[in-house]
C-alpha cells in the first residue's frame, strides 16, 4: 500500500517540493541580506545594549524602511497551509470517487480502513515534514525582525512555532474531510478553504488575545507609560474618557496641541493592553491544541464516512 | 453443492428508493452466471453489496460463507471485481497497475498477469489512459483474474465495448474459467452474447429476482403456446403464465411449464432465452424504478 500511495501522490509531492524550493531560494537570498544588514548597521548591537537610545531608534527606522515591504510580503506565506489542504487534502478521497477508482482500490485484498489509514499516515506525515522545513526557514528568515518586534504579535505568531504545523495538519485534515463529504474535488477545495477560515479566524481574532487574561496598564495624560519589552504583544492601546470608555481615535483640528486635542476628546488617561512575552509558548501550545483537536475531529469524521457512508 | 454467493432477503435503500428489495438467491460454485435486468433494476447494487462496497439496509449476503462487510479480510482476497466502465488509475502504466495488484493481493499471480498482457498485445509501458477502451477493459479483467479469485463479479463488462472487443473480452474470461473453474457473475443487458458463455441465469427486475436457475433447464421448462383465442385460466391453474398476448382469433402465451403440456388445443414451441428474459422483464414494466445510481446510455433491449 505504501508503494501505491507513493505512486499516486508522487507528482503532488514533487510539485510541493518545487514550490518549497522556489520559496526557500527567495527566503535564503532576502534573509541573508536582512541578517547582514542588521549586523553591519550596528542595529543588532544597539538592541542588545541600549535599545532605548535615539541612535538605536534611527537605525531601527532605517531597517524598517528598507525591509518593511519585504517583511509584509511574508504574510502571503500564511496561505501555504490552506493551499496544502485544498490542493493535496481535498482530492485525496474525492478524486478517487470522482474517477471511480475507489471501486478498484476497495476491491483489492485490503480493507478500505487500511487503505485510508496508510494513505492518511503517509500524506499527512509528508505534509508535516514539508511544513516543518518551511517553519524552520521562516523562523530563520524572521529572526532579524523578531529582534525588533518579537514573535508574539498577530502577524508573526503563526509562523513562529508549532501553531504553524498544527495549522498545516488542520488544513490537510479539513481537506480530506471535505473531499470525502462532497465527493467532488472542486467543491471540496472551496469547502476546505471555508472550513479552515471558519475555524482559524475566530481562534486568531477572538480567542487568542484571551488565552490568558491580558494585562491593561493605564496612566495619566502627559506622563510616560510603562516600558514594555519589544517581545511583548501589544494587543490594544489608546485613551480612556471620564466614563471609562476606551478609544484609539482622536478628532483633532489642525491648530490644537496634542494635549488640547486629548482634552477636547475627553481623554482622561492612556491605556495599553498587552500579553507579556513569557506567555508566548503557553499561547503556542494552547492554539496548537485547539487545531489538533479540530484535526482529529475532521479525521475521525473522514474515517467514519469512508467506512460507513461512502460507496 | 456449495454456494459461491448467497443472498438472503438482501435489501438496499437509498433515501426512500429501494434499489434492491428482498433479494434471495444462491449461485452455486463453478457456474458462469448472467445477471440480467433493465437499468435501475438493482444489478449494480447487488454486485456492490456482494463485493462489500455497500452495506445492506436489511438482509445479508455471503460469499463462500463470509460476509464481505463483516469479514473483509476473508472475503476480499476470494473476490474479483470489475466495476462498470472498468475504472483504472489512468496515469499508471500497465506495469504499475500490475505492481499495484501484486502489492495489494496476497494471492496475486504475476506470471499469469504478464502472460495475459503479452497474449493480448498490451504494452506494459503504456499508460492506462492511453489504451483503447477495449484494452482498458481487458487490463481491468486481467487485474481481477490475477488476484486468483474464487468468485469474479463483472458489472456490465461488455457495455462499452465494440463487438470485436466483446468477443476478445469473453475469450479471456472463458480461458480463465476453463483453467481455474472460478465462479463468475456478470451483469449485462446483451443477452445474446451471454448465451454462449453462461450456464446460469438470474433475472432481476424492479429490485426483485424474477428468475434464477440453470440456463438449460430454463430453456427446457419455458414454452410458447399458441392456440385459438381463449381464457388463460385453465393453463394458469397448472403452469405459470409469464406473458400473454391476444389477437382477435389467437392467443399466445409464454409459460413456465410445471409438467408436461398435453392439451392438443395448444401448439407448443421452443422459446429463445432472449424472449424468456424479455417476458420476465415485461411482467414488471410498469414498476420499473428509475434510478440515478446506474449510468445512463445503456438501453434496454426490448
Amino acid at each position: 500500500m505504501t508503494w501505491v500511495v507513493w505512486r499516486q501522490h508522487r507528482s503532488e509531492g514533487l510539485i510541493t517540493l518545487g514550490v518549497l524550493a522556489v520559496i526557500a531560494v527567495f527566503l535564503l537570498i532576502t534573509g541573508l541580506n536582512m541578517a547582514n544588514s542588521i549586523q553591519q548597521s550596528g542595529l543588532s548591537d544597539c538592541l542588545a545594549h541600549a535599545p532605548g537610545s535615539s541612535a538605536c531608534g534611527a537605525l531601527r527606522q532605517a531597517f524598517e524602511n528598507q525591509y518593511g515591504f519585504l517583511l509584509s510580503l511574508g504574510a502571503f506565506l500564511l496561505a501555504l497551509p490552506v493551499l496544502l489542504g485544498a490542493l493535496v487534502g481535498a482530492p485525496l478521497v474525492a478524486r478517487e470517487v470522482e474517477q471511480r477508482t475507489h471501486l478498484l482500490a476497495w476491491t483489492q485484498s485490503i480493507t478500505r480502513a487500511r487503505w485510508l489509514s496508510v494513505k492518511l499516515a503517509l500524506v499527512l506525515s509528508a505534509g508535516l515534514v514539508a511544513a516543518g522545513v518551511m517553519l524552520a526557514l521562516l523562523i530563520w528568515w524572521y529572526a532579524p525582525s523578531a529582534q525588533l518586534n518579537g514573535s508574539f504579535s498577530n502577524s508573526r505568531f503563526d509562523t513562529s512555532g508549532p501553531v504553524w504545523l498544527a495549522a498545516a495538519l488542520l488544513a490537510l485534515a479539513l481537506g480530506v474531510f471535505a473531499g470525502t463529504l462532497t465527493r467532488r474535488v472542486v467543491f471540496a477545495i472551496f469547502l476546505t478553504v471555508a472550513l479552515f477560515v471558519a475555524i482559524r479566524a475566530p481562534v486568531e481574532l477572538l480567542l487568542r488575545p484571551n488565552f490568558e487574561p491580558s494585562i491593561t496598564v493605564t496612566w495619566p495624560i502627559g506622563q510616560s507609560g510603562p516600558t514594555l519589552s519589544s517581545q511583548d504583544w501589544r494587543v490594544a492601546a489608546g485613551f480612556i474618557d471620564a466614563q471609562g470608555n476606551t478609544t484609539n481615535k482622536l478628532q483633532c483640528s489642525g491648530n490644537q496641541t496634542l494635549n488640547q486635542c486629548l482634552q477636547a476628546n475627553g481623554a482622561q488617561a492612556n491605556y495599553i493592553t498587552y500579553q507579556p512575552a513569557d506567555r508566548f509558548w503557553t499561547f503556542q501550545w494552547i492554539e496548537t491544541g485547539i487545531y489538533l483537536a479540530f484535526s482529529l475531529l475532521a479525521l475521525g469524521a473522514t474515517v467514519w464516512l469512508v467506512r460507513r457512508r461512502l460507496n | 453443492m456449495s454456494q459461491a454467493l448467497e443472498a438472503n432477503k438482501l435489501s438496499k435503500r437509498y433515501g426512500r428508493t429501494w434499489a434492491l428489495q428482498d433479494c434471495t438467491l444462491a449461485l452455486p460454485a463453478g457456474r458462469v452466471a448472467a445477471l440480467v435486468g433493465p437499468n435501475g433494476a438493482g444489478k449494480t447494487t447487488l454486485l456492490h453489496l456482494a463485493v462489500g462496497l455497500l452495506e445492506p439496509t436489511a438482509g445479508d449476503v455471503q460469499v463462500f460463507g463470509c460476509s464481505p462487510r463483516q469479514q473483509p479480510n476473508e472475503a476480499l482476497p476470494r473476490l474479483g471485481f470489475v466495476a462498470q466502465d472498468h475504472p483504472l488509475y489512468k496515469g499508471f502504466k500497465v506495469e504499475e497497475l500490475l505492481t499495484l495488484g501484486r502489492k495489494l493481493n496476497p494471492r496475486w499471480d504475476d506470471a499469469l498477469a504478464r502472460a495475459r498482457m503479452q497474449k493480448l498485445g498490451i504494452p506494459l509501458d503504456r499508460r492506462a489512459g492511453r489504451l483503447s477502451g477495449g484494452q482498458q477493459a481487458q487490463v481491468a479483467l486481467v487485474l481481477a483474474l490475477a488476484k486468483r479469485p474464487d468468485l469474479l463479479l463483472l458489472d456490465e463488462p461488455l457495455a462499452s465495448l465494440d463487438p470485436l472487443a466483446r468477443r476478445e473480452f469473453l475469450r479471456t474470461l472463458m480461458d480463465a474459467v476453463a483453467e481455474t473453474g472460478l465462479t463468475v457473475l456478470l451483469s449485462s443487458h446483451i443477452i445474446s452474447d451471454l448465451e454462449r458463455v453462461c450456464d446460469y441465469l438470474i433475472v432481476l427486475s424492479a429490485s426483485h429476482v424474477q428468475l434464477a436457475g440453470d440456463i438449460q433447464k430454463i430453456g427446457q421448462t419455458h414454452k410458447r403456446l399458441i392456440g385459438p383465442r381463449q381464457d388463460v385460466a385453465a393453463v394458469a391453474s397448472v403452469h405459470t403464465v409469464i406473458e400473454a398476448s391476444h389477437t382477435e382469433r389467437q392467443t399466445t402465451l409464454l409459460v413456465r411449464a410445471n409438467g408436461p403440456i398435453f392439451d392438443p388445443a395448444w401448439e407448443v414451441q421452443e422459446v429463445s432465452l432472449e424472449d424468456i428474459v424479455l417476458a420476465y422483464l415485461g411482467q414488471q414494466t410498469t414498476e420499473w424504478l428509475p434510478s440515478a445510481r446506474e449510468q445512463p446510455g445503456i438501453e434496454v433491449v426490448k
